[in-house]
């Protein structure tokens, strides 16, 4: 009886620790882009062996934003995902918040906040908050080398809340290095971990380091705003994590 | 009994280091902890007075908007050194000072001002303009 319980316990773990195990897949930017309409897109999905359970696990999320103040940008996001071999289920409604710190370039860092509510609609699903530092740091002419360069860090703390919520802390740790050779073309290198047994010990999944290149980039169409977008592929560092994930994000923006 | 004494000193004398011991222990988790509030102090006071005093000597540019357009063609400002430019709106319509070079882009209200925190920059011409009036166009040529 007390084995039944404990497998039901790992197996109830392993559900709740392969939920949490998702990754967002989206770096977050800690300047406010004040008075501008933001409509977004991103998406990923992943890549292993067909029988590995890791392979096809696949989101795409729509975004809705408005920088309503120079501190302040509020967006509402509508998630569809499909985890292997399952069909498309609308995943969750999350309501977004962005707050930049201080001026961009006053000091040495660019520091924001990033705080959001996800509402799911999954009915096997906890809602969950997230919150936690941006932060940016523009480093020119490194070394004399004449180029430009930005870097930008995530570091992103969740917590279920309401029904079928567990008690892990998972943090999810996002970096991009890029290299600002051309506004249109800006190669550089990501890295997206996730950290799940900080506060859950019995989480069976353990922490997913993935790390690969992407390319940024920007074309202004003046006063038909301007279309940014970013393209990576995702290496799989360590078992937990599949071999590797291709996401891109596509971005229209307009000033009013 | 002399026996009975001689053990209840030890015992005592036993009790006595103990205490010792721990007092010894308590002084010294105070002063470690006395010790790292003060350094966070020292962090924190530092993190927020060092980038106040390292823009206390800023180079400064002005740049003027009016008639939706901008007053100077080409500003040159040194390589590698930090600066502001301050961007004065003259028009009574709002304009948005904008550079995917400099990764600037910031709304300046009608008769308003803004201030664009730049540099240091590698060398090279960075072109901005007024995404209200693309039209409107300049750059910061660093030497």
């Amino acid at each position: 009886m007390q084995r039944l319980g404990l497998l039901v316990a790992i197996a109830a773990t392993l559900v709740a620790g392969l939920g949490a195990a998702r990754a967002d897949f989206e770096l977050h930017y800690p300047v406010v882009d004040y008075r501008e309409f933001e409509v977004e897109h991103n998406g990923d999905t992943t890549f292993d062996k067909a029988n590995s359970g890791k392979s096809n696990d696949q989101s795409y999320t729509v975004e809705l934003g408005y920088g309503l103040t120079p501190w302040w940008e509020p967006e509402l996001e509508f998630e569809m995902q499909a985890a292997p071999g399952e069909n498309w289920k609308y995943g969750a409604t999350t309501f977004e918040n962005t707050f930049q710190l201080a001026p961009q370039g006053k000091y040495w860092a660019d520091l924001g906040f990033f705080a959001e509510y996800a509402h799911a609609q999954i009915r096997a699903d906890a809602d969950e908050i997230t919150f936690g530092p941006l932060a940016q740091k523009e480093w020119n002419d490194p070394f004399g080398t004449g180029v430009n360069t930005l870097h930008t860090l995530n570091v992103l703390v969740t917590k279920q809340i309401g029904r079928n919520r567990n008690d892990a802390t998972p943090v999810e740790l996002a970096w991009q290095s890029r290299i600002r050779i051309n506004p249109f073309f800006e190669p550089g290198i990501e890295y997206y971990g996730n950290f799940n047994t900080i506060a859950d010990r019995l989480t069976v999944t353990g922490p997913g380091h993935r790390i690969g290149p992407v390319i940024v980039g920007i074309y202004n169409f003046h006063e038909y705003g301007a279309l940014r977008y970013e393209a990576g592929y995702l290496f799989g560092l360590n078992n937990a994590t599949e071999n590797g994930t291709i996401r891109w994000r596509l971005e229209y923006e307009k000033a009013f | 009994m002399a026996r009975l004494a001689g053990f209840c000193g030890f015992k005592a004398a036993t009790i006595g280091s103990r205490v010792d011991l721990l007092q010894m222990q308590l002084i010294r988790t105070k002063l470690r902890s006395m010790v790292s509030r003060r350094l966070l102090a020292l962090v924190i006071v530092a993190g927020v007075v060092t980038p106040i005093i390292g823009h206390a000597d800023e180079t400064h540019f002005v740049l003027t908007i009016k008639d939706r357009k901008f007053d100077v063609g080409e500003i040159a400002v040194p390589a590698n050194v930090r600066f502001t430019l301050t961007v004065r709106n003259l028009d009574s319509v709002p304009a948005e000072f904008e550079s995917n070079d400099l990764n600037r882009e910031k709304v300046v209200v009608g008769g308003g001002s803004i201030t664009v925190y730049l540099g240091p920059l590698a060398p090279g011409r960075y072109v901005f303009f007024d995404d209200f009036n693309p039209k409107a166009r300049g750059a910061i040529v660093a030497k």
